[in-house]
């Protein structure tokens, strides 16, 4: 173990590859099949960038101060689960470690709901100490590390349609809470954070390709049509594609299926 | 030297090993997870925050296969590429929107590749992995990134 890592080290610091790569390549050679891979960013990397653009108000963003129950729905909770986990981030951000930690249980809630509580409980608890220790890293970690571990689950529970619902549900009230910051001070900067062209394919392809059981549900029905309203929108190229009024519009989109998700809780 | 804990990488295999369809390919793709893995812990201990899920699959020699990933400016990421297969040599590199090389430092170097970016613009990159060859017909490949906040 000890020379392989060592070995492994000795690489990072050796000089660059002997075989030097193409300058530029035709992306025409790799078609649709040999991209079924995507990397979808974890919130830390979006809040990373945040940090850097100034000292947003994220008390302004904090959602409302609920529990919110679960559903009999599952698709349902799995789109709530997905924005609660990203109202974590928020408050991690807000660094109101009261919030986080009934955040942290609010998670818990709804992972029983959708049978993965057993893959959260260690997360959720570690999330509540490291709030009430104020580690916010450590807590950003551990919220990133809940979003794998439910994904995780369900992949296992062969629920994977609910777990791109949980991604989903993150990914909009990420989107929500951007276009507000974006909004309250707009610069190009943070609008080119809205740039993600590859994730509204991304989520769109999985919507279109659901079970007809799922995308017969309302929500999802009313999600999928407002992503097809988000997606040109959001793929309006920077520096000069993402104004003001577009932000506003993403915003007013991204605002209305939150809302919409929330307003479902506990209900059939 | 802080490993990061043996569940840590069981989950990270598991999500793999159910993302892959062949069986037979299963078992060479969680080796060169592990391998994967264990090239990138060092850099953990320099501040980059690996993520704990992974990429991978199997390729033919001279294969090449993309891997589309939103990454952000500001940020910084890392790519470790890694096989299992003894006398394999493998390559990945990042190229932009439009295919252009966009990496900011790459290296290659048996059954391990790295490339690392500092984004110009956000956006979609294009991570392109390569088995360049292999004494096996099909080589088992995988791939784990981190990002850091500079």
């Amino acid at each position: 173990m000890i020379p392989r890592l060592l070995f492994v080290i000795l690489l990072g610091l050796s000089p660059a590859a002997a075989q030097k790569p193409d300058k530029s390549i035709d992306l025409g050679q790799f078609p649709a099949d040999t991209v079924e891979n995507v990397v979808v960013p974890v919130p830390s990397e979006i809040f990373a960038v945040l940090d850097k653009l100034g000292n947003p108000n994220w008390r302004a963003q904090l959602g409302p101060e609920k529990n919110y129950p679960a559903s009999p729905n599952r698709a349902q909770v799995a789109l709530l689960l997905g924005t609660v986990i990203a109202d974590g981030f928020v408050a991690v951000e807000a660094e109101d470690s009261e919030r986080v930690k009934e955040i942290g249980r609010n998670v818990l809630t709804l992972a029983e709901a959708i049978n993965v509580r057993k893959s959260v409980v260690a997360r959720s608890n570690s999330i509540i100490q490291k709030a009430d220790a104020r580690e916010w890293n450590a807590v950003r970690r551990e919220f990133d590390g809940a979003l794998q571990d439910v994904n995780k689950a369900m992949i296992e529970l062969n629920d994977e349609q609910l777990a791109q619902l949980v991604s989903l549900g993150g990914w909009l009230r990420g989107t929500e809470v951007l276009t507000s910051l974006v909004k309250e001070k707009y610069s190009r900067d943070r609008a080119e954070l809205l740039y993600q062209p590859l994730l509204v394919d991304y989520f769109s392809g999985q919507l279109d390709r659901m079970s007809p059981r799922l995308r017969g549900q309302p929500l999802v029905g009313e999600i999928r049509r407002s992503l097809g309203r988000i997606g040109p929108l959001i793929k309006k190229s920077p520096p000069d594609g993402i104004t003001p009024e577009t932000v506003a519009e993403i915003n007013d989109l991204s605002v209305q299926m939150v809302d919409l998700i929330r307003a479902k809780a506990g209900r059939p | 030297m802080k490993l990061l804990a043996p569940a840590y990488r069981r989950s990270a295999a598991a999500i793999l090993a159910l993302l892959l369809a062949a069986p037979a390919a299963r078992a060479f793709v969680d080796d060169a997870l592990s391998f994967a893995y264990e090239a990138a812990n060092p850099y953990a201990e320099r501040g980059w925050i690996i993520r704990e899920d992974a990429w991978g699959g199997d390729l033919g020699a001279g294969d090449k296969k993309r891997v589309a990933a939103q990454l952000f400016r500001g940020n910084s990421y890392m790519f470790f590429l890694a096989t299992d297969v003894d006398n394999a040599s493998l390559r990945v590199n990042i190229y932009d929107a439009q295919g252009n090389l966009a990496e900011s430092k790459s290296w290659q170097r048996g059954r391990f590749a790295y490339a690392e970016i500092k984004p110009r613009s956000t956006g979609t990159y294009n991570v392109i992995v390569e088995v360049i060859s292999s004494p096996e017909e099909r080589t088992g490949w995988a791939l784990v990134y981190g990002f850091q906040r500079k």
